[in-house]
């Protein structure tokens, strides 16, 4: 209500708008690279067989790109485009050997705990992605090394779903509007480039019996298309690229 | 190059205007309804469900059921068939204000339930978010910025240099002043329901006053006129003030024995968070506004102390001394009087009194977490 309605949000938003700019930033920087993985150590020390992989609520979100620049949501497209990644993610991993687990989204045990711990994980993928991809930002006591954590707080899921590694997904795609693409049209008439959609995400294993993330990878895209399964099989296929199972 | 570009502007006109699918009147929501999945407004529902499922468990949401079942029977008051709709947040945080996002959060910051005198005065700020929804201004707003930025941008394509510069400002200020228009609509009718609800409007008015007085006092820069969302706060006051005297304001009520009885085990808490605001000359109004409401009761006394204790200029510290031993004598002030009296009197010298209060403390709070500093203080003092 008040005078400064535009600060209404800042509290509770503030800190999820900068790490989305971080999020952005890292996301876009070193595009040419369309992937980029870090992992704890060369190879997984002891290799699981037939390991069971929790996979965590897709995080995915598709939007319009307007002429402007601004990001629509778009709700249509993202249940599309979240039910492709799902059914890619499903096939992948029944394929590398392993047993998928799925993440109760509609129980409510435990449920807060577990909300903290994928707001936790937006968190630390943030930081993953600002100190390790954007070199100005690089922590020297990260200096080649990969060692971040989601904390013991992760292990209770371990328990509840009998898994041994919990895969995050956050992925975000999107499209030039009609009045993007005119603008591109326009721009390219006048020798300027103008941006459009991109498809960016990173991908996060975490280890359930320490809590550590033992891989990760970053995916930057300017093709593509989450709304369309065989391309949402082929983005996620790129996510997992390198994953350890 | 002239004609390249009439071309192109040309060009993105045609598609431009193409591409404005969803502009035309924008209803009020129903009860109940919710937006069609192909819609722009079901993306902002799906990115503020987002939100709010984060907003669920922050540790900044105030879940004290007594305050949150306050806070919903006013908002059900003032519109029963709406109510079921909205989902109300109380978040610690200091200063005034609350928010309605498109799907029906409504956050409430702590400052403002500190600030208002009362039940009425409550009402008239969730009256106003109310408005908000029923009015989807959340969807108008981004529609207006989309359309606005979009014919902006275009705008500089076509001209380039200064000019698009000047469209951007242009573009702000429409945007800016197509906000103000929805804040004074908003106004009008929270109003409207605040007086069906039977809740003084006139106490809408006195909302802003209150705000007002502490804003001008306030050591914080003055706001840019040109660049706010929402009428100036003085205007908003006169244009309700109004209002409110052209509706018949017989039979209404204030409420401010529960509003005092709900808040009270809150104040001392909220009232902190606004004194590390550091603002003093504000926190020493919005005090005297306190104090004027009721009595200055024994928790206000102390924070006045505090206030002074913290400023720490030319008088203070006995400011501070009057404060603390006015609030010891006006019985029940919280054992930390005791605490701040002792450091005060001990900085200004006075020994004997600073040791007889941590003594007094000390006795008071007999698990306090900093016993043992203080009793290093005593032992320091001998």
């Amino acid at each position: 209500m008040g005078e400064r309605m535009r600060r209404a949000e800042r509290p509770v938003m503030r800190a999820w708008n900068r790490m989305g700019a971080v999020v952005a930033v890292a996301l876009l920087l070193g595009a040419c690279a369309q992937t980029k993985s870090f992992l704890t150590s060369e190879s997984l020390a002891q290799k699981p067989t037939n390991p069971r992989v929790l996979i965590m609520p897709t995080d995915v979100e598709l939007s319009e790109l307007t002429a402007a620049g601004l990001l629509e949501p778009n709700a249509a497209w993202t249940e599309m485009g979240r039910s492709n990644v799902d059914a890619a993610l499903d096939s992948l991993l029944a394929g590398l050997n392993t047993t998928v687990v799925r993440y109760d989204e509609s129980s409510t045990a435990g449920s807060d705990a577990e909300t903290q711990l994928l707001k936790l994980h937006s968190a630390v993928g943030a930081s993953i992605l600002a100190h390790k991809y954007l070199p100005a930002l690089a922590l020297p006591t990260k200096k080649n090394k990969f060692d971040w954590s989601l904390g013991t707080g992760a292990t209770a899921l371990r328990g509840r779903y009998d898994a041994d590694y919990a895969l995050f997904i956050y992925l975000r795609d999107s499209f030039a509007s009609g009045g993007r693409v005119a603008l591109i049209v326009v721009g390219a008439l006048f020798g300027v480039g103008v941006q459009g959609g991109t498809q960016v995400g990173f991908a996060s294993l975490v280890d359930l019996r320490s809590g550590e993330i033992i891989w990760f990878n970053r995916l930057v895209s300017g093709a593509g298309d989450l709304r369309k399964p065989d391309l949402a099989r082929g983005a996620t296929e790129n996510l997992l690229d390198d994953l350890p199972l | 190059m002239t004609s390249t570009r009439a071309t192109g502007l040309l060009a993105a006109t045609v598609l431009f205007i193409a591409s404005c699918a969803q502009t035309g009147s924008i209803q009020k929501i129903e009860p109940g309804e919710r937006p069609a999945l192909e819609t722009d407004e079901a993306g902002l529902w799906m990115q503020m469900d987002g939100v709010e499922e984060k907003l669920r468990t922050s540790g900044k949401v105030v879940i004290d059921p007594d305050l949150n079942a306050y806070v919903r029977d006013i908002l059900c008051r003032l519109n029963g068939s709406y109510c079921a709709d909205i989902r109300t947040y109380i978040v610690r945080t200091a200063d005034f204000n609350a928010s309605m996002a498109p799907n029906g959060v409504m956050i409430v910051w702590t400052g403002i339930i500190l600030r208002t005198r009362n039940e009425a005065q409550l009402a008239s700020v969730f009256g106003h978010e109310l408005a908000h929804y029923i009015n989807r201004d959340s969807l108008k707003r981004w529609r207006e910025i989309r359309n606005t930025t979009d014919a902006a941008v275009f705008f500089t394509f076509a001209t380039g240099g200064i000019a698009g510069i000047l469209a951007g400002f242009a573009a702000y200020d429409s945007i800016m002043s197509f906000s103000r228009d929805m804040e004074r609509e908003a106004d009008t009718r929270g109003l409207a329901m605040m007086r069906e609800a039977g809740y003084d409007p006139r106490e809408s008015a006195k909302t802003w006053q209150q705000l007002i007085e502490e804003k001008e006092a306030s050591d914080e820069p003055k706001r840019s006129a040109f660049f706010s969302t929402h009428p100036e706060a003085k205007e908003r006051s006169e244009t309700l003030a109004k209002l409110a005297e052209e509706t018949d304001n017989s039979g209404t009520t204030v409420g401010r024995k529960r509003h005092a009885a709900v808040t009270a085990p809150f104040r001392g808490d909220w009232l902190l968070d606004e004194l590390r605001q550091r603002d003093y000359a504000r926190f020493e109004v919005l005090l005297n506004q306190l104090t004027e409401a009721g009595t200055e009761d024994a928790e206000l006394l102390f924070y006045r102390g505090e206030m002074y204790r913290l400023r720490n200029e030319d008088e203070d510290a006995e400011k501070a001394i009057t404060a603390y031993i006015a609030a010891t004598e006006s019985g029940d002030a919280p054992a930390a009087t005791y605490r701040s009296l002792g450091l005060v009197q001990w900085s200004a010298g006075n020994i004997t009194e600073a040791r007889a209060a941590f003594e007094t403390y000390l006795a008071a709070e007999k698990t306090a977490e900093d016993r043992a500093m203080i009793e290093y203080y005593l032992k320091q003092m001998q």
